[in-house]
């Protein structure tokens, strides 16, 4: 077993078949709100070929990704999946850009809930992320605190979009925390421009969701910047920082610039003790999907060795959104022994036993087929 | 190696800094406690001036959002692109490597020479 897992998946999304799913779990003061305007934070562009993959609709009926035997049988057994970890809608990453901090907490106690009852007993393979409220740094904090002892979770979950920096001391308290129980955090996109957020680029809106896909990497690189800057790691020298979905090839670029205006500007960072691209190795990790696609693969694998990137990158398949990534064609793309790294050993290094789950659990979910239906 | 007599005490008693040439080599004297030093006016970074810097102190390693200035005097910022160069030994503030050359500069009485 020693080579297990061989194939962990960092973004699968799990929904709901419907809202009246979270009524056991969410205070009956927030039906009629949930009820009536679910997360309540808006739109974006519109997009033609639809948010989720037509061929993933359950056979019983839900939009895709809600039934969690159905998502086994669909993605994770077909491909080898041996760990799938479960990130939630990016609207249920997204209760932190609520108008009503209050609400946004009670959905995000409600969804960690509901991910354990619904998704984590049903299979060995099946991973959580505690979603919580950032606009509320305390209560955040004691909502990792809350779900940091089920052992299925294995990290933190934020929406990519935020009214001010990452890094910034308002959200200290939610690292602290994560630090505290040995989880990662990690930031997910989707949301740009919805709630109470700015618009998708500091310049304004696009006007398609074309042009929105294209420009997500514009947040990852500013939340990447200050977590750098603001000495976050410095302050919580354990905490790992996952960017999913957020893209690669932008990554050199970032380390380059910030290396190079660091070299100038020092002494306005005093507590940074090392160039900037040092910390971003040390702590930040990216996921594959959207894979970057040059004309030449290993244009992008070249990107990866002159970042020196080669741990920082997990697999990820982003099932059963439309833009979803194939796992044997991405990870054909990259590779050996990079591809193993990529696959699962990089995954495993940040998540930890989290990810291992004990032993029995192991041997099932490598066996057969992770406690699936029957 | 010769000398050359290019300042007085007086006068980097009163500045802590002089630019001079010799033989078309500028350099900038500098008074740092009571120590003389001679940095080539040429920062191995990209090519300025570096002696045209400004000097002064630094915020000193510290804890996240701790500020400690310190080293008053002992620091030349280039004016160019920022890089901070520790006058008493020519090194970057981030060790990159990157090291400002030296001369020798040596005081007589009142006067002060280079050595070059």
């Amino acid at each position: 077993m020693d080579d297990w897992p061989r194939l962990v998946d960092c973004d699968v999304h799990n929904t709901m078949a419907n809202r009246l799913e979270l009524l056991p779990f969410l205070p009956k003061v927030w039906h009629q709100q949930w009820l009536e305007d679910g997360f309540g934070v808006g739109g974006k562009p519109w997009n033609a070929a639809g948010l989720e993959r037509r061929d993933a609709d359950p056979p019983g009926g839900g939009p895709a990704g809600s039934d969690p035997h159905f998502l086994l049988e669909h993605h994770v057994q077909p491909f080898g999946i041996d760990v799938a970890i479960l990130t939630g809608t990016p609207y249920m990453n997204a209760t932190s850009l609520c108008y009503d901090p209050d609400y946004g907490t009670a959905l995000a106690r409600a969804l960690n809930d509901w991910m354990v009852e619904k998704w984590l007993s049903t299979s060995p393979r099946y991973r959580g992320s505690i979603q919580i409220n950032f606009s509320d740094p305390q209560a955040a904090a004691k909502e990792i605190d809350r779900m940091a002892g089920h052992p299925g979770m294995v990290q933190v979950i934020m929406c990519s979009v935020a009214r001010m920096p990452f890094g910034q001391r308002f959200y200290h308290p939610i690292y602290e925390a994560a630090e505290r129980n040995g989880l990662p955090v990690a930031i997910h996109p989707g949301c740009e421009g919805l709630g109470m957020s700015y618009p998708p680029t500091p310049v304004g809106y696009p006007t398609r969701y074309l042009e929105w896909q294209n420009i997500v990497p514009l947040t990852y690189m500013a939340h990447i910047n200050s977590l750098i800057c603001e000495g976050v790691f410095e302050r919580f020298p354990s905490l790992k920082f996952i960017a999913i979905e957020g893209g690669v090839a932008w990554l050199p670029q970032l380390m380059w610039r910030m290396d190079k205006n660091y070299k100038a500007l020092r002494d306005t960072v005093p507590w940074m003790k090392k160039l900037p691209s040092e910390y971003i190795r040390e702590h930040i990790r990216l996921t594959t999907q959207p894979i970057d696609e040059p004309k030449d693969p290993g244009h992008l694998v070249q990107i990866i060795e002159m970042s020196e990137a080669e741990h920082m990158i997990m697999f990820s398949s982003d099932y059963p959104h439309w833009d979803n990534d194939h796992p044997r064609m991405t990870l054909a793309r990259f590779p050996r022994p990079l591809r193993a790294r990529i696959a699962a050993a990089n995954a495993v290094d940040v998540y930890g036993p989290r990810l291992l789950g004990n032993a029995s659990v192991r041997h099932a979910a490598a066996t057969d087929g992770g406690g699936a239906r029957g | 190696m010769a000398k050359h007599a290019v300042a007085t005490m007086d006068e980097l008693l009163q500045h802590r800094f002089k630019l001079v040439a010799v033989n078309g080599l500028e350099v900038g004297i500098y008074l740092v406690g009571d120590e003389l030093y001679a940095w080539r006016n040429v920062c191995p970074h990209a090519g300025a001036p570096v002696c045209r810097g400004r000097v002064g102190g630094t915020r000193l390693p510290s804890g996240v959002y701790e500020y400690e200035y310190g080293r008053d005097g002992e620091i030349l910022r280039c004016p160019w692109h920022g890089w901070e160069f520790d006058l008493r030994t020519g090194d970057h503030l981030v060790p990159t490597g990157t090291k400002l050359k030296g001369y020798r500069a040596e005081r007589e009485g009142n006067v002060v020479y280079l050595v070059v």
